[in-house]
């Protein structure tokens, strides 16, 4: 007998949805809105919100949400941390968006620079795009090449240079210097520079491979090792993009974390806990190349974000963050398989446990999945279909236990649609 | 943007392909075939596709390749030359069967000019619903082949084709035409019906919003949010074939 536990209805998010529609394209666009966040089916999700504390948020309808996604990964210590928002605001009294910069700003660089083990120095703008194109100018004026290697089904922003030919407003110019390799392949990556010696700048990659689709998956042993080597031996710069990861498996950076070092990592996500501030590092070697770039915005040195970052890191730090989020998500991993298996059900947790991937696999076409994540977002319990998920320090075992609950009920449900399965 | 050999794939196994389509749907198109003898044509474009369209009992079959026996043979020396006889600007010269020069002249050219008018329609005529109805029909028949063939041809749509795992995806109008694209080792198929089984699906809200997105007056990203467009399964097959349907709307322009 399914334990009884209320179905959302979102009434005003639609008619918020709808007016948005009538001022903004496809009312909330990129991903954070249905098409891209894989709202399947649409009638399933909250579409506008209304407040956030904690591991929770609330929407305009005043359904609750255990919330998995954080905002895509810039919730790290739970919505509306009182610590970090209470530097925000003290900072936002004195000084914020000034024509000289806050003295915050070398405050948090000196503080990335001890935090990231391999960061030399660090640059700050707002987004991850702002970052990763960043890194790609700089080792571009660094090594006077034009190419850079891509792993497939990658993501670095939205600058046209990280988009594909075949997306819209994109030329084939643009993309004109990008070449692909799949990922853990290092006899293809070998190939690929041996055939373009000479010409590559940079081969840029994720710390793992956590694209959207895709069973998630950790790079092999050695792999890291191999490449670092390679990428020193040809002269090519070595960048991760950790803006999804970045203090989420190791606060020293996720290149640490694997055992090499990059020459040049970006954050974002998880510098300030939503605060908007985002931060390349790197070795001295490109340093000058760095100062080169005529590259700046008109936020970029804002105040209130650097010491929002600084309260964040300091968090994180003396929660030992990363060993909290691998915790905390083996735990709900564990807890999801298990209660898919009780209901007859494979659901297969990949990547790394403060980043878990999920996939039902008794089917191949995620059409069981989509439909057991649509019972959970129903039920208040805010996952994706198609994308890593994200661990907060907010995240209680209390929290976990409700999800442990909605899961066996949403199990239920879609084991009840699909009599032909059991 | 566009290449000439693609677009030819695009004339052939779309545009001509529908009259597939056509026959089925509009009487009067039966009704220029009946008490005719079966008869077959075949196209043979040099450097591009080559098909034959077989016309019997008042309906039309087209299949992949050149049937040798075909009645009336109709070679092309390009693309281009093909095209342009799409286009009107190029009058065919059959290599044999002058003796159904008239079939062409008369029955074939009548059954293309009535399929001009429903995929080139005068907005006029769109006021009745059964014309609309029709033309939005054999709309969808034809841009669900050309997303094969652009797939299979044009250097960008292979690029997105080169991203879509093998199985077959289901796109459809709700209450309306369904078709399959299959998918094997990045080569796409259209078949023009429900398929039984699919990786992924999308569905438009009904054949008005069909219309609507093929007339490139609502955007298909703007549409899910609003509930219209239904999708489902292996969306990564999906996102791609919208990359090829954005690159259907540059070739059927």
């Amino acid at each position: 007998m399914a334990k009884k536990i209320k179905i959302n209805t979102y009434e005003k998010s639609r008619e918020w949805f709808n007016r948005a529609t009538q001022v903004i394209p496809s009312g909330v666009y990129g991903h954070l809105g249905p098409a891209e966040g894989n709202f399947i089916p649409v009638t399933s999700w909250p579409l506008l919100g209304n407040s956030a504390k904690g591991s929770r948020f609330w929407d305009v309808d005043g359904n609750e949400f255990i919330d998995y996604m954080c905002a895509y990964g810039p919730n790290i210590l739970g919505y509306c941390d009182e610590d970090v928002d209470a530097a925000a605001i003290e900072q936002a009294k004195i000084g914020n968006c000034t024509t000289t910069p806050s003295y915050k700003m070398v405050e948090l660089a000196e503080l990335m620079v001890d935090t990231v083990a391999s960061a030399d120095w660090a640059f700050f703008a707002k987004n991850g795009n702002d970052v990763t194109q960043a890194a790609i100018m700089c080792a571009r004026a660094a090594t006077r090449r034009k190419k850079i290697i891509f792993v497939n089904g990658f993501y670095h922003g939205v600058s046209m240079w990280t988009q594909k030919v075949d997306y819209p407003g994109v030329l084939p110019e643009d993309v004109a210097n990008n070449l692909y390799v799949a990922w853990n392949d290092f006899e293809a990556l070998e190939k690929l520079i041996d055939e373009n010696d000479g010409e590559v700048a940079a081969f840029i990659a994720t710390p793992y491979m956590h694209g959207n689709y895709l069973d998630n998956s950790l790079p092999a042993d050695g792999y890291w090792q191999k490449v670092r080597k390679l990428c020193t031996e040809k002269g090519i710069v070595l960048i991760v993009d950790d803006v999804r990861c970045g203090f989420r498996l190791d606060i020293a950076g996720s290149d640490h974390y694997y055992g090499f070092e990059a020459d040049l990592i970006c954050f974002c996500k998880a510098i300030a806990n939503g605060w908007n501030v985002s931060c390349l590092c790197g070795k001295d070697s490109l340093k000058s190349a760095m100062s080169s770039l005529s590259y700046t915005g008109s936020y970029w040195m804002s105040a209130v974000p650097f010491a929002a970052g600084i309260a964040c890191i300091n968090k994180l730090k003396a929660l030992d963050a990363p060993a909290m989020f691998r915790e905390k998500g083996l735990k709900v991993t564990e807890g999801l398989c298990a209660a898919a298996a009780n209901n007859g059900f494979n659901l297969l947790a990949t990547g790394e446990p403060a980043l878990f991937y999920l996939r039902i696999t008794n089917d191949d076409s995620l059409f069981l999945h989509q439909e057991w994540i649509s019972e959970m977002v129903r039920r208040g319990i805010f996952l994706a279909g198609h994308h890593n998920h994200f661990i907060n320090a907010a995240l209680t075992d209390e929290d976990i236990n409700r999800t442990m609950e909605v899961a066996d009920v949403a199990f239920k449900a879609v084991r009840d649609n699909h009599p032909e399965l059991f | 943007m566009t290449d000439a050999r693609t677009l030819a794939y695009i004339n052939l196994y779309g545009i001509l392909g529908t009259l597939e389509n056509l026959c089925e749907l509009d009487p009067n198109a039966r009704a220029l075939l009946t008490n005719k003898k079966p008869i077959t044509i075949g196209f043979d474009v040099k450097g591009g596709p080559k098909a034959t369209l077989t016309f019997k009992n008042g309906f039309c079959r087209m299949e992949d390749g050149l049937n040798r026996k075909c009645n009336i043979m109709l070679p092309f020396s390009s693309c281009e030359k093909f095209n342009g006889m799409i286009d009107g600007t190029v009058t065919p010269i059959p290599s044999k069967g002058f003796q159904h020069i008239g079939f062409l002249l008369n029955s074939f050219t009548a059954l293309t000019d009535l399929l001009t008018k429903y995929l080139r329609p005068d907005p006029a005529d769109l006021e009745d619903e059964e014309f609309f109805v029709t033309s939005t029909t054999l709309m969808f028949y034809l841009i669900s082949v050309a997303i094969a063939q652009i797939g299979n041809n044009d250097a960008i749509g292979q690029f997105s084709a080169g991203h879509i795992p093998d199985g077959t995806i289901k796109m459809s109008i709700k209450d309306g035409p369904a078709v399959g694209i299959v998918v094997r080792n990045h080569h796409l198929i259209t078949l023009k019906k429900s398929p039984e089984q699919y990786r992924a699906i999308m569905e438009f809200g009904d054949i008005h919003l069909a219309r609507d997105l093929f007339d490139g007056k609502v955007n298909a990203i703007a549409c899910i949010g609003e509930g219209t467009i239904v999708m489902g399964g292996m969306i990564n097959m999906i996102d791609n074939v919208n990359r090829i349907l954005d690159r259907v709307a540059v070739y059927l322009a």
